[in-house]
Parts: structure tokens; sequence; C-alpha cells
């Protein structure tokens, strides 16, 4: 899985190198002899490191974590039936947006999502979907004047 | 020249006063506030992503006035977590639980707090003070640089990636190069020539940062709450004890808070020391100087808490020094707000401190400003505070969802966007899982239009001859010096991970400088 990503990122540098290696020199010069080429190099040392389980035998090297670190301590089982979940829950909402509008679908989302997922009490599902609404609707619509469009549906 | 920077100080100040910047600081303050003390989940790239798309649409002097806002006083705050709980608050406190939480269960919760919010407040106007200063002194360099030099900078902050690579320098050059490529998607301004657009008029003008930003931070950290369904799972330490006690103690290792802060300015500005690590630095050099510091830290000694606070705060200080004058981020946040700055018009760096250097001022006085405020705040809403740290998950997922499509739809009203935002979100997702830093990638999007506008204007200027320049060399040294000087720092294996206290379902040492 984690050679995945890896492939993931090869492809997209193979694709930016061939896409781009009819250009003139200015105009290829960041994406594919900067960016591209170095990526492509970099990302097969990285599958031979993966291939080789080198990070496992050498350990990572020395210095602190920059970005979090994943240490979810989760059955796998449960974990990836909640990744799911949320990003269902998550893409509901964008979809939403597109065929409901913003100031329909946010609120919605937020009650649903605590009335159902997070098994909160129906007062405080209400209280905080009438305060996403005020927000989208009173302070943009209303105070900032920046209209949001109609979803699909209302179009 | 001095009397023009005079000038620019007041008009600086004079932006600062209106009723709207002044309510946007502390509107700012407010979320920031909640942000440092709210559990797992908020971080300050997170808050800075969540603002962007909304704060570009507004005039330059209060949308910065709500970001410094809310970056400034989030050190300040920082130490609810780990005095309460014994977790830290995010990067930059994390060595703060090591005394203060002892504090927190022996009774004197409200003193360590006291001196938290003491030590923060003066380490922040001791940042500050450097940053104003540093302004006039950097200005006569500064003139001195044009297009070559100004690209060496940006190569030099992007050499930045060995540091904010962490662990995994191989794979922080790939993202940053992912991140390089990005910068490129659309129409190039100089030749005209349509990049990677693939005949889809959604990508003419390349994706926007702030959604990017949005959805590889805001999504996974959603997702950390969903997966562990909970806030803070510990009862806090009980809240007593006075928090002008704090207030004496601070006062009275006044040395200590000096030589700490500038330990924060010193990391702040120096690329390649690693500001994430600035608490631990602060810390060490306080057990080593202090009397009995060795016997009595650790055990629920208050200089323990007022000397990472103090340098934690100062730090920010630092960070805008190279932000603002170098035009170079020295994390996340910065790389977010040099954005921001872009999209308001202003090139962060030599060109900003010729043409905008009120615009700097005004920086300048709202960091100061807000972390006097962000200081009253603790102190006078301490008790319910604490409360905040126990907000349920089902109570913030929902709210991030929120600001994160809303925020993402905002841009542009395109519902592409939200195509845009669930992409990089579960990108996000993926590169966090299988430890890709996305501070790098970040970074190499920021970084890369400047890079190529730079590129292109010395090449078209002096050829390959702008190699030679001695401005050009000598500034290719320091990045050099800086970039071998890390990975030493990382092969000796000096790093602080052993140091850390943080356990729990999901340890969070991010990037929140």
């Amino acid at each position: 899985m984690r050679a995945n990503l890896t492939l993931f990122f090869l492809l997209v540098f193979v694709v930016a190198a061939v896409s781009g290696w009819e250009w003139p020199y200015i105009a290829k010069l960041m994406p594919v002899y900067v960016a591209a080429i170095p990526g492509i190099v970099l990302c097969l040392v990285q599958l031979f490191r993966e291939a080789t389980a080198w990070e496992e035998r050498k350990g990572t090297q020395g210095g602190v974590e920059m970005d979090e670190v994943y240490q979810a301590k989760l059955e796998k089982r449960i974990e990836t039936r909640r990744t799911l979940i949320f990003f269902a829950w998550f893409i509901g909402g964008a979809l939403g947006i597109w065929l409901f509008g913003i100031v329909i679908a946010i609120p919605a989302l937020v009650f649903l999502y605590m009335l159902f997922e997070g098994k909160e009490k129906w007062s405080t599902s209400l209280i905080m979907t009438v305060s996403a609404y005020l927000l989208i609707w009173g302070l943009f619509e209303y105070m900032l004047e920046a209209r949001w469009p109609p979803g699909l549906l209302f179009r | 020249m001095e009397i023009s920077l005079l000038d620019a100080a007041v008009k600086g100040l004079l932006n600062v006063f209106q009723l709207k910047v002044l309510l946007a600081m502390l509107a700012g303050v407010c979320i920031g506030t909640f942000t440092a003390v709210a559990p797992q989940g908020l971080g300050t790239p997170l808050v800075y992503a969540i603002l962007l798309p909304v704060v570009i649409k507004w005039e330059p002097v209060t949308g910065i006035a709500l970001l410094i806002g809310a970056s400034s006083v989030s050190a300040i705050c920082a130490a609810y977590l780990p005095i309460l709980f014994g977790i830290p608050g995010g990067s930059g406190s994390q060595a703060t639980v090591l005394d203060g939480y002892p504090m927190g269960k022996r009774g004197e919760a409200r003193r360590a707090l006291g001196a938290s919010f003491m030590a923060g407040g003066l380490g922040c106007l001791i940042g500050t003070l450097t940053l104003a200063l540093a302004i006039p002194a950097a200005r006569p360099l500064i003139y001195l640089m044009g297009s070559p030099e100004l690209f060496v900078v940006m190569l030099w902050g992007l050499s930045m990636v060995a540091v904010l690579a962490g662990r995994r320098p191989l794979k922080g050059l790939i993202a940053a190069a992912f991140g390089l490529l990005l910068a490129t998607i659309g129409q190039q301004a100089q030749s005209g020539i349509m990049r990677f657009v693939f005949d889809q008029p959604y990508l003419l003008d390349g994706f926007s940062i702030s959604i990017i930003a949005l959805a590889v931070f805001g999504i996974p950290s959603a997702l950390d709450l969903a997966l562990t369904k909970l806030g803070v799972e510990q009862e806090p330490a009980p809240l007593k004890g006075s928090l002008f006690d704090g207030v004496k103690d601070t006062l009275r290792e006044w040395l200590l808070v000096l030589r700490c802060s500038f330990v924060g300015v010193w990391v702040g500005i120096v690329p390649g020391l690693g500001s994430q690590v600035v608490d631990w630095l602060a810390y060490g050099h306080a057990v080593q100087s202090a009397k009995s510091g060795k016997e009595n830290f650790g055990k629920g000694d208050v200089r323990g808490v007022i000397a990472p606070e103090s340098a934690n705060d100062a730090k920010d200080g630092g960070d805008l020094v190279t932000t603002l004058l170098l035009g170079f981020p020295q994390g996340v946040a910065t790389a977010l707000f040099i954005v921001a700055l872009l999209a308001w018009g202003f090139v962060p760096g030599p060109e900003m401190v010729k043409k905008n250097a009120d615009i700097i001022y005004s920086v300048v006085w709202i960091q100061g400003l807000s972390g006097i405020t962000g200081t009253l705040i603790g102190f006078i809403l301490a008790q319910q505070l604490a409360k905040l740290a126990q907000v349920r998950y089902s109570i913030m997922v929902p709210v991030m969802f929120l600001f994160i499509l809303m925020g993402a739809f905002a841009v542009n009203r395109d519902p592409l966007d939200l195509v845009v935002v669930v992409a990089f979100g579960i990108l996000g997702y993926f590169m966090r899982r299988f430890g890709y830093p996305r501070p790098a990638m970040i970074l190499g999007l920021v970084l890369g239009e400047l890079m190529e506008r730079y590129l292109y204007r010395s090449m078209a200027s002096y050829g390959f001859t702008w190699l030679t320049r001695p401005a050009v060399i000598v500034l290719l040294v320091f990045a050099a010096v800086s970039f071998i000087m890390t990975l030493r720092g990382r092969a000796k294996g000096k790093g602080p991970e052993a140091q850390s206290p943080v356990t729990g379902a999901i340890a969070r040492v991010g990037d929140e400088s």
C-alpha cells in the first residue's frame, strides 16, 4: 500500500515530463528539469528502499518529525470503517453543496452528522445547525453581501 | 532613510488603529485562543488554511490583523493542555508538560498558567521588538538585492525542505518536487504557454494554494477526531492556586525570560535550526543554567514552564523576520502567510521592504498588540478556557467540515473546487498515513512560482553570468552551509524525539511554526 503512493507520485512525474518535453526551454525549465525529472529519480530510489525494506532495517534518519505522526492504535477493521464513514460524510457534504447549495447543505450536514454519527441530543444538534446557518447565510449573504450560488436542483 | 522608516512605522501604526482592523485582530485572538486550547485537531496551519480563502478578499491590513492575531496568541495560550492534561498543545509547548503537569497535579495549575501567560507575553514582545529592529538593520543590505539574489534566497527557502522533511528527507524531497510541479500548472506568465491544462478551463489559472492547504491539513485533522472519537480523555488537573503567583515567578526570573526569548528569536531567524524544537532548546538551556536545575526540573519547577513558553512565543517574531524581510517561510503557517501577502499584491522579501514598509510595520504592531491582548484574555478567562479543552469530537468534526467546505467553496464559488478539496483531502490523508511530509509539499507549492519568476528575470537579464555575482555566491554559501548543517545535525541523531512524552491515539508533533 505504501508503495502505491510512491507509484502515484512516479506516475505524475512521468506524465509531467512527457507532457512538457516539447515545450520551449523557458516553459519546461521548472516543471520538467527542476521538478519532474528529479522527482522520477527520487521516486525510483524510494521504491528501491521500499522494496528492500530499507527504512525498517536502517530506521529513519535522526531528527524530529516535522509533520503529524500517524500512530493510530485502532483495530484495522475499525479504522478502515471509520475512515470510510468519515469520507462518505465529507463527500456527501460536497455533493450536497453541488446539488442543494451551501446554505442548505452545510447546516443539513452539521445536523445529520451530530445526530446520527455523533449521537448528540436533538437540542445540541439544532443549536449547532442554526449557528452554522447563521454563519453561512447571516455573515456571508447578509453582512458581507457575498451571494452563494444556488444548487444544481434550484437553478 | 531613517526618516522614511519612521514614517513607515507611524503609517503602519495608523493602519492598525481602525475599528475594523482592531475588531479583526480581536477575532483572530479569539480564534487563536480556541485553537490553542481545543483538543487535538486544530493548529495554526489549519486555522490559516481555513481563514485564507476568506481574508484574501478583505483589505490587506484587516486580513493581516486576523491572521497574525490568531497565530501570535495560539502560542501564548498553548499551555492549557500541557498543564491541565499533561499533553502538548502543539509543537513549541511539548517541554512545558514536564514541569507544568506536575505543578497542575499538586494544585498549582493557576500558578503555572500565570507564569506561562506572563512568560509568553513577554517573549512575544521581545520577538516583536527584534522584528522591529531588524527592519532598519537589514534595509541597506536588501537594497543590494536583484532578481538573481532573490532567486538564491528562494532556493535557500527551498533548502528548508531538509528541515520540513524531518526524519524522511527523501520523501520530503518528493513531496517538495510534487509541490513545485503543482505550482507550474496553468498559463505561464513569461511565455504564455499552457502547462498541464489538458484542455480544462478550470486549470488555466492553476490550483488555489489555499484550497490545497485547507484540504491536505484540514481533512486529516478532522479524520483524527473521527477515528479516535474523543476530545481529551484524561480528567483535567484541578484549576487551583493563584495566577499572580505565576506572574511574580516570571518577573523574578526576568533574566531567564530574556535569555530564552533570545533563544526563540534566534531559532526563528536562522534557517535550518528547526523551530519545532525551540521549547526543548530553551528547556535544555534552563536546566543547564538555572540554580539546582538538574535536581528540580521535571518535578514541577516553575522555571520549566517559563523557559519553553517565553522561547516559543518569541520565535514567532524571529519567524517573521525571515518571512517578511527575506521572503521565505520557516514553516507551514508562515508559508500560508506568504500566500496571503501575494494574494494582496505584496511580494514578501526585499521588494516588500522597499515598497510596503508600512505594511511590515503594521504586522509588527499587530503582533505586539495581539500578544498583549492574548495574555490578558488568558488571565481573565483562565477558568472558562479550561472547559474548551473538553469539546467533544461530535461537535468538532462537523464544525471542521463546515469550515473546510465553506473555505474551499468561498474561493471561487465553483463546484469544481469541491472536487479539488476532496481529492487533495484524500491525498493529504495518504501522505500523512505513509510519512510524506505535507509541509514540504506546501513549501514547494508556495516557492515554485516565485522561484520561476526570479529565475526567468535573472536568465533574461544576465544569462548565466548572474551566477558569478558576489552577493549570489555569498548567499549560495549561506544556503549550502545551512542545508549541510541541518543534514549533519540529523545524521548525528540529536533529535529530541526521545524526550517527547507524547503518547496517545495519535501523537501530534506537527509543524505549527
